[in-house]
């Protein structure tokens, strides 16, 4: 298998939804007019708490400081894995539970802090760059690593063999609690050039929601509602989340998704925010998702974790989230 | 395209029909002047790419793919005729919707259509359809599942069971399936080149690279492929994937369209964004040395349709050098690419130029005698003729070079005029002899002259010019050919000399010069009734016998207006003579048509000494522009006459006579001039070009006598196979070194010892391969040579029997024998005399294989 290290160096910012009346000019700057500006990785995800935005270097530039950006200290470095040197190698689980054995829990015994952003092509895997030297040498042994530097891709290996392998004391898992709310959701792709068809709608969605009637509307039915958006332009490619109800005010045939129409239903981990040091996190969901092979999309935001599972599994899912981690 | 890029797609069948697709398609036919539009189809919307159904039946049968990865098939122009009919509006649909980047038939399986699709986590990006499988309704379990809007499609027609997934988890750019296998298909993924196979899908072939967009095999060479990133183009080569065989220089701007030329080999096409030019990139089979790092000689030039940026373009399919190209705003322009032309010279007069698939010989036409002849052959007619050789007679060398040519003329008797007065000086041991430094030089070392007044001779007229006379002018005299020695100046042998040869009107007016008007009378008349003569010249004679002192007269007037309408120039600088003032003699000096010679002759005599070094200088100035040979008489063989010959090259590029010329120069500096030393080089060059060997070989002799320093050094020695010392070691001490070989050929008188062993350890030499002899003993001493009739025929002719003697041997086997023996061995046989050794010298020995051009002579 192949783990690629993009070329980006990202930047995971926080901004709080009373300041984001500051920001929409730099958004808006970033979603339409993404070649006006240099930024290559960009996504956007609203949750209830604040706006995550992750992006790269040339990206942040345009985010003007205010009271209202919170802004992670470290610099982050996006990981791709290619699984496909064997074209034949299909199995039915896709996402972070196909990488969850061979990326994620090998990172978390190393104590490794990761962030992760799924999206409609593919999923990243984002490790701090201070972390690259570790995460490189404990996954070369599974994975030949690539990295592109001026424009050339290379095979990267790790440097010096003596990295602390004594950091592998046993890994405290921490359970947090897990909320599943009852919208549900799809992943949808759009083609960059339909992109301004569809501008006013989006730039409603993102700025102006006021998902109050929604909220209304799933409480009369005895249904809990989370507000939960996510827009990501990423190598020019663009991946949206967005629950049923937010998918009706966009016209139909512009938005790209799965021929079968599948839905998703989302956890959210985490009942205090969780920060960016815990680690294990993802690893603990991923690792029960992939043995019971069902696939997943996990989009990590600045406070807590989310993860998208098939509508027909979340009821299995929550069960088995909420035993206890000595079980596994 | 995504309805505003507009691109061409060209019918596989018909060579006049292609597709224009942005937000439709329209069909056109293109006809000699101008195109039609056929038809036009706006059904498929969100159009990504398009290919066109590589069999001729059904005929405009066209796949389109969608923006959300759908692949529809459609057509253009048809009559519904069943067959297409069951195909159209069929719908491919891929598990999840992502933009479809390409679209590529299977040239044989033609119901197998590849789609490249934009990345998915989950799904996978080179789908191959099957576009005759059935439609199949989802199971029971899945269509519970499907909610596809109502009526979005008729669901009987959308097929989403792909026969191949390929590339999981990656996007797929460009697509094209390769010739050598109907089952290979060469893909642009994400980050890699990768070579698919369908008869193990579990096995694919990949490079990593950037260069993934618009991959696309050499129609003519199924291993050479095309990618392009960004402004770069790589060609690959799929016998050695590893990486690019060559990549092309960058463009500034991305390229959006890399094609092959269907009709020439190796000739690539590219074009960028906002560009009016496409670039045509040639790919030279010219075999390269052995190496992975040498590249092919590529080269590149570009094209310009129009004034407008292009959108794209396409080769015209069959005919050659055909292209049309089409603008954002769809207007559309067929146009020529021009061919680049080659062409070169022979070293005869032919000239040959390569056009595309032509090549063209044009050759100057045999006894044209209209035109003048082009010089090379003019100088190789001069080198058969043995032009230049001559050394007794040098002014005959003029003859040689056909005697139609007056600076030639004048050149061959300047130059024997100064070689002659060289040897009549030679005796003074004069180091740097002032003859051969022409008159320029010898006037400006004259010391002062003195002045008389002459009276003209035969009559009592006093003539009123004064005549200047010192050693110098009568020098200079002598170089102009009018005297043969000094210091009496006395004409008399040089117009008689004159009168032979018919040359009245000159001999008339130096008679005149000389003062002798009843001379120059009789010459008029005696030229009057000769037997061509002209009965003019009585009647100028008539003319000058009334000659008048007086300054007013008619006469003098009359004279000096009509003159000018005497056609000879010389008639007409008689009167101009007679007629002008006392010591301005400027309608003489300044006549053009009057020989340099004589008009510096006539200096000579009448010009003061402060005129005549300014006259001297102004003719030698305007003979250096001119590069006039006549001008040699002036500059000499000095390095002023070298400038003087170097704009007479410049001018016709006859090296020939600048080589022939200049090593008559004695002084060794001229010879020693680069510039002179390059003729004399391009001059044996053009003789081994014209494989005029015996020439080059004579003119070598010529050039050593000459000029004694072009001796070559011996360039090759033998030496012992056991010693390693050189066998001519022991007569390096003669003078003759370069001889050495004549050592060991034997010079022909049997009675010299023979060296038949290696002076440096006395082991013996190689014997001959065929007579076993060793070498150095001559072929004539040989009791061993096979046949009789060749001992008769060597006896025939003495100086090849010689050459017989020598030693010769093959440079690939090493082995040989006496050149005679060699060759007549090889009359008969192609392998080497040596028993065993199958070595085709002969054969190996190219210009063994030409013969000489100059043999007859």
């Amino acid at each position: 298998m192949d783990l690629h290290i993009l070329n980006y160096r990202l930047r995971v910012t926080s901004i709080n939804t009373a300041g984001l009346s500051r920001y929409t000019h730099a958004l808006i700057k970033l979603v339409f007019l993404s070649n006006q500006t240099r930024c290559k990785f960009f996504s956007l995800t609203e949750t209830p708490e604040n706006y995550t935005v992750v992006l790269d270097e040339e990206g942040f530039k345009e985010l003007p400081e205010s009271e209202h950006l919170q802004v992670e200290s470290d610099i982050w470095l996006p990981l791709n894995v290619l699984c496909d040197r064997n074209a034949s190698s299909s199995s039915d689980t896709v996402g972070v539970t196909k990488i969850a054995t061979s990326v994620i829990i090998p990172l978390a015994e190393q104590h490794v802090s990761v962030f992760m952003l799924s999206t409609y092509q593919t999923d990243y895997i984002l490790v701090r760059e201070k972390d690259l030297p570790v995460v490189i040498h404990t996954l070369e042994q599974e994975f030949a690593i690539y990295r592109e530097v001026g424009g050339e891709t290379f095979r990267v290996y790790s440097e010096d063999t003596d990295v602390e392998e004594d950091r592998k004391e046993a890994v405290k898992m921490k359970v947090h609690p897990v909320l599943s709310p009852d919208n549900r959701f799809s992943v949808m792709s759009l083609d960059p050039a339909t992109l301004p068809t569809i501008a006013t709608i989006l730039i409603d969605v993102l700025f102006y929601s006021n998902c109050s009637a929604e909220v209304e509307n799933y409480a009369s039915l005895g249904l809990d509602y989370i507000k939960f958006f996510s827009f990501s332009l990423i190598d020019g490619y663009i991946s949206i989340v967005m629950d049923t109800e937010t998918q009706r005010r966009f016209p139909r045939e512009l938005l790209f998704t799965s021929s079968s129409g599948e839905l998703w239903r989302m956890v959210r981990i985490g009942g205090q925010p969780l920060g960016f040091d815990e680690c294990g996190i993802v690893a603990q969901i991923s690792q029960r998702l992939a043995e019971a092979n069902i696939s997943a999309y996990y989009i990590s935001t600045f406070s807590f974790d989310h993860a998208l599972v098939p509508e027909e599994d979340i009821s299995y899912v929550i069960r088995m989230l909420e035993k206890p981690l000595t079980e596994l | 395209m995504s309805g505003s890029k507009p691109d061409i797609l060209w019918s596989p069948h018909h060579v006049d029909r292609y597709v224009i697709c942005d937000s439709e398609l329209s069909l056109y036919r293109i006809e000699s002047v101008g195109t039609t539009l056929l038809a036009i189809n706006s059904d498929t919307p969100y159009m990504k790419c398009v290919a066109w159904y590589p069999k001729p039946e059904p005929e405009c049968l066209l796949a389109v793919g969608q923006a959300n990865g759908r692949v529809v098939l459609t057509s253009l122009g048809q009559s519904h005729n069943s067959k297409c009919k069951d195909l159209m509006g069929k719908e491919f649909v891929p598990k999840h919707a992502r933009q479809c980047n390409t679209l590529a038939w299977n040239p044989v399986e033609s119901n197998w259509l590849a789609a490249g699709l934009d990345k998915h986590r989950a799904d996978f990006s080179v789908l191959i359809w099957d576009i005759s499988s059935k439609f199949t309704l989802e199971t029971s379990v899945t269509a519970e599942k499907i909610r596809l809007s109502a009526g979005d499609t008729d669901s009987n027609l959308v097929v989403t069971k792909p026969l191949y997934e390929l590339g999981q988890n990656d996007a797929c750019l460009s697509l094209c399936w390769l010739p050598r296998d109907q089952k290979l298909l060469l893909a642009g993924m994400h980050r890699n080149l990768a070579i698919f196979d369908l008869r193990n899908t579990s096995q694919k072939m990949f490079v990593n690279t950037k260069a993934i967009q618009g991959v696309t095999v050499d129609p003519h060479f199924h291993d050479r492929v095309a990618s392009f990133f960004e402004g770069q183009v790589a060609i690959w080569d799929l016998r050695k994937f590893e990486k690019p065989v060559l990549t092309l220089t960058e463009q500034p701007k991305p390229l959006t369209k890399v094609a092959w030329c269907p009709t020439r080999t190796g000739l690539l096409a590219t074009l960028t964004r906002d560009s009016n030019v496409i670039r045509l990139y040639d790919m030279q089979h010219t075999p390269t040395p052995i190496g992975d790092e040498t590249e092919p000689t590529i080269i590149e030039r570009s094209v310009q349709p129009c004034e407008n940026y292009l959108a794209s373009f396409a080769w015209h399919p069959s005919s050659q050098n055909r292209m049309v190209v089409v603008t954002p705003n769809r207007s559309m322009v067929d146009f020529t690419v021009f061919e680049r032309i080659s062409f070169a010279w022979s070293s005869t007069t032919s000239l040959m130029w390569a056009c595309g698939r032509h090549l063209y010989e044009c050759t100057e036409e045999a006894g044209v005698s209209s035109t003048e002849k082009d010089i090379s052959t003019k100088m190789r007619d001069r080198a058969l003729s043995r032009y230049g050789h001559d050394t007794e007679q040098v002014w005959k060398n003029h003859l040689l070079a056909g005697g139609d040519d007056s600076q030639l003329k004048s050149l061959w008797y300047t130059l024997h005029y100064i070689l002659y007065m060289y040897v009549l000086q030679k005796p003074l041991g004069n180091k740097h002899p002032i003859v051969y430094s022409g008159i320029k030089n010898i006037v400006k070392s004259g010391s002062g002259s003195t002045e008389n007044a002459r009276c003209w001779n035969g009559s009592e007229l006093k003539a009123d010019v004064i005549r200047y006379h010192n050693e110098e002018r009568c020098l200079a005299l002598q170089l102009c050919g009018w005297i043969k020695k000094g210091p009496e100046i006395h004409v008399e042998p040089f117009l008689q000399c004159l009168e032979q040869e018919g040359e009245w009107e000159r001999a008339a007016a130096i008679a005149l010069f000389n003062l002798d008007i009843r001379r120059s009378i009789e010459i008029l008349h005696k030229g009057a009734t000769s037997e061509k003569g002209d009965l003019n010249l009585s009647v100028v004679a008539m003319a000058l016998s009334g000659y008048t002192d007086e300054k007013n007269s008619l006469w003098r007037e009359m004279c000096s207006t009509l003159r000018l309408q005497l056609k000879n120039p010389y008639l007409s600088v008689m009167f101009a003579f007679l007629t002008s003032e006392r010591g301005s003699y400027d309608a003489v000096l300044y006549e053009g048509r009057v020989a340099v010679r004589d008009r510096v002759a006539f200096a000579c005599m009448f010009l003061s000494d402060s005129q005549l070094p300014r006259y001297i200088d102004k003719l030698t100035i305007e003979m250096k522009d001119a590069g006039n040979l006549e001008g040699i008489l002036l500059t000499g063989l000095t390095k002023d006459g070298v400038d003087l010959m170097e704009s007479y090259v410049d001018r016709t590029g006859d090296v020939q006579t600048a080589s022939f010329c200049m090593l008559k120069g004695s002084t060794g500096e001229v010879v020693k001039d680069p510039r002179v030393q390059c003729w004399i080089e391009n001059y044996r060059n053009l003789l081994d070009a014209w494989r005029f060997w015996h020439k080059r070989a004579e003119f070598d002799i010529h050039r050593s006598k000459l000029d004694p320093s072009s001796k070559p050094l011996a360039q090759v020695f033998v030496s012992c196979n056991f010693c390693g010392k050189s066998i001519s070691y022991s007569c390096s001490a003669m003078p003759h070194q370069g001889r050495g070989f004549s050592q060991y050929g034997v010079t022909g008188s049997p009675t010299k010892s023979k060296v038949t062993s290696c002076p440096g350890c006395r082991k013996p030499l190689p014997r001959c391969a065929l007579c076993l002899m060793n070498m150095g003993t001559p072929i004539s001493s040989c009791p061993g040579t096979a046949k009789s009739d060749e001992k008769v025929d060597l006896s025939k002719d003495k100086k090849l029997a010689e050459f017989n003697n020598w030693f010769t041997w093959c440079h690939n086997c090493r082995h040989g024998g006496h050149a005679g023996h060699m060759l007549s061995w090889f009359r008969d046989h192609t392998e080497c005399p040596v028993s065993a050794c199958n070595c085709k010298c002969m054969q190996l020995d190219t210009t063994g294989s030409l013969t000489p051009s100059d043999t007859a002579q």
